[in-house]
């Protein structure tokens, strides 16, 4: 029998929820604040208040890959009148390693953050969180504009390693697609979720954050309507006509494109990816499933199928006397 | 309006005019808490619950914080309704929560088990509706009290 695509998408959604792992989460969640503790007893008069920057912060995390995000804003002068993006990077990186590397985690180097890894827990929990340092453009300027100035530590898509001009204002970035998402009714949030679904399992593909923006665009550019299917189809119709060409301004710093954090090969691959896809969903429902697949831990129970208003014999009910509160 | 309660699959339907019935009874007794029965019958599926009307208890105590629902005279009421046609049946409880909070509190948590555990009742599922009221209007929050737990329709 062909698949039911808007079932399944739904059961994908469904077990991709987060409160399916709130342990997990709970775990992160608390992890991140002793991080950011750490950070600002270490830093006590460099650093503003960190803050969470990542998809939970957007409503639109899935529970298989959490990307937890924790934003240190320092001030212009923190690493001396002279200090470099990279002095900073490679200070806050210094005292992650130091202070968790080896006795309780995996500190890493990544692009614009350092990724911290702790080891599975007695419940085979492994709880991640990326670091990302930023620095304030002008002394004393952040608390008004909430500019920060990120090290790229690594080359990816146009921005060169070493690169310094990746600056954003964060707060308008979450704000961005909060503000979006509420207002399209969850439409855009459960696409961008579905589409983290469909990178993760294939492995790889473009940042969140590209993702988050281009789905906003496509219901930006196209009428969008109808059910979940629908909706997803037209937005991978809208990738697929448009990834190599599309300008995604970054809500916190118009000059930035996110577009450009993808090179141009990257779009083209992107782009076939929509291509192919499409083609063999619309040739077999039932590919669907292979490209947005269900979370198993959590497969959308088939007893809920078989669920019923139980009745326990004939007649009428005598319903006992009752206090309620 | 159509509801789904989506963790454990069952729907349940119910008109907005009965809703506004509810309401304005409740009203009545504001800022005390009132309430009483609700009647309706199963799709054939046994898997929507069709909620239709309500039968008020002729005994209660209530204040702001409680509400005591008696039983007198509410069996021969439902026995009638049973051999209506079509049949109506019992399918649950309301009750208002007078300018406090849709959810159920521990009391009704409690009320609803006991209801579904009662050797008098012959339904296993019962509905409890609790509209929050004020003089501005109100909000439902529909629960279904199914295998032990009370849910929330969505
Ligand atoms: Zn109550």
């Amino acid at each position: 029998m062909a698949t039911d695509k808007v079932k399944h998408l739904d059961c994908v959604l469904e077990s991709h929820k987060i409160r399916k792992e709130q342990a997990l989460l709970d775990k992160h969640t608390a992890k991140r604040g002793e991080i950011k503790e750490a950070l600002e007893a270490k830093y006590t008069n460099t650093l503003y208040a960190p803050f969470n920057s990542g998809s939970l912060a957007k409503n639109t995390a899935v529970n298989t890959k959490f990307d937890i995000d924790l934003m240190a804003p320092f001030k212009r002068n923190a690493f001396g009148s002279s200090g470099t993006l990279e002095d900073m990077y490679e200070n806050v990186y210094k005292f992650l390693y130091d202070k968790y590397h080896g006795k309780e985690a995996v500190v890493r180097r990544q692009k614009v953050s350092i990724g911290l890894e702790f080891y599975a827990d007695a419940d085979g929990h492994v709880v991640k969180i990326d670091v990302v340092p930023g620095r304030e453009l002008n002394q004393g300027e952040y608390l008004n504009d909430k500019r920060l100035n990120l090290y790229v530590y690594e080359q990816f898509g146009r921005f060169e390693k070493g690169a310094d001009h990746l600056r954003s204002n964060i707060h308008a970035q979450v704000k961005h697609i909060r503000d979006r998402a509420e207002a399209e009714r969850d439409s855009v949030r459960k696409i961008i979720r579905l589409l983290k679904v469909w990178k993760i399992g294939k492995g790889s593909g473009p940042k969140s954050f590209f993702l988050e923006l281009i789905t906003i665009k496509a219901f930006d550019s196209k009428t969008i309507t109808g059910d979940i299917w629908e909706k997803l189809k037209t937005v991978l119709e809208y990738i697929r006509d448009n990834a190599k060409t599309v300008s995604l301004p970054d809500p916190g710093n118009s000059g930035n494109d996110v577009a450009d954090t993808m090179t141009d090969s990257e779009k083209s691959w992107l782009s076939s990816d929509m291509d192919t896809m499409l083609t063999n969903i619309a040739a077999s429902d039932d590919m669907i499933k292979s490209y947005f697949r269900i979370n198993e831990k959590h497969p959308c129970p088939e007893e809920k199928q078989e669920n019923r208003y139980g009745v326990k014999r004939e007649g009428a009910s005598n319903p006992p006397a009752n206090r309620f509160g | 309006m159509n509801l789904t309660c989506k963790d454990i699959g069952l729907r349940l339907e119910v008109e907005n005019t009965l809703l506004e019935q509810l309401y304005n009874t409740g009203m009545k007794h504001y800022p005390n808490e009132f309430g009483g029965l609700l009647t309706g019958h199963y799709s054939e599926d046994m898997k929507t619950c069709h909620i239709t009307g309500t039968l008020l208890p002729q005994k209660y105590k209530s204040s702001r914080y409680y509400f005591e629902r008696g039983r007198e005279g509410l069996l021969e009421k439902l026995e009638k309704l049973y051999h209506a046609e079509p049949r109506s049946i019992y399918v649950g409880e309301w009750h208002t929560h007078p300018d406090g909070e849709k959810g159920p509190s521990d009391t009704d948590k409690q009320a609803m088990q006991t209801i579904s555990d009662h050797e008098e009742v012959t339904i296993s599922c019962p509905v409890l509706l609790i509209l929050a009221t004020s003089p501005r209007g109100y909000t439902p929050g529909f629960y279904v009290n199914f295998k032990n737990k009370l849910y929330e329709y969505e």
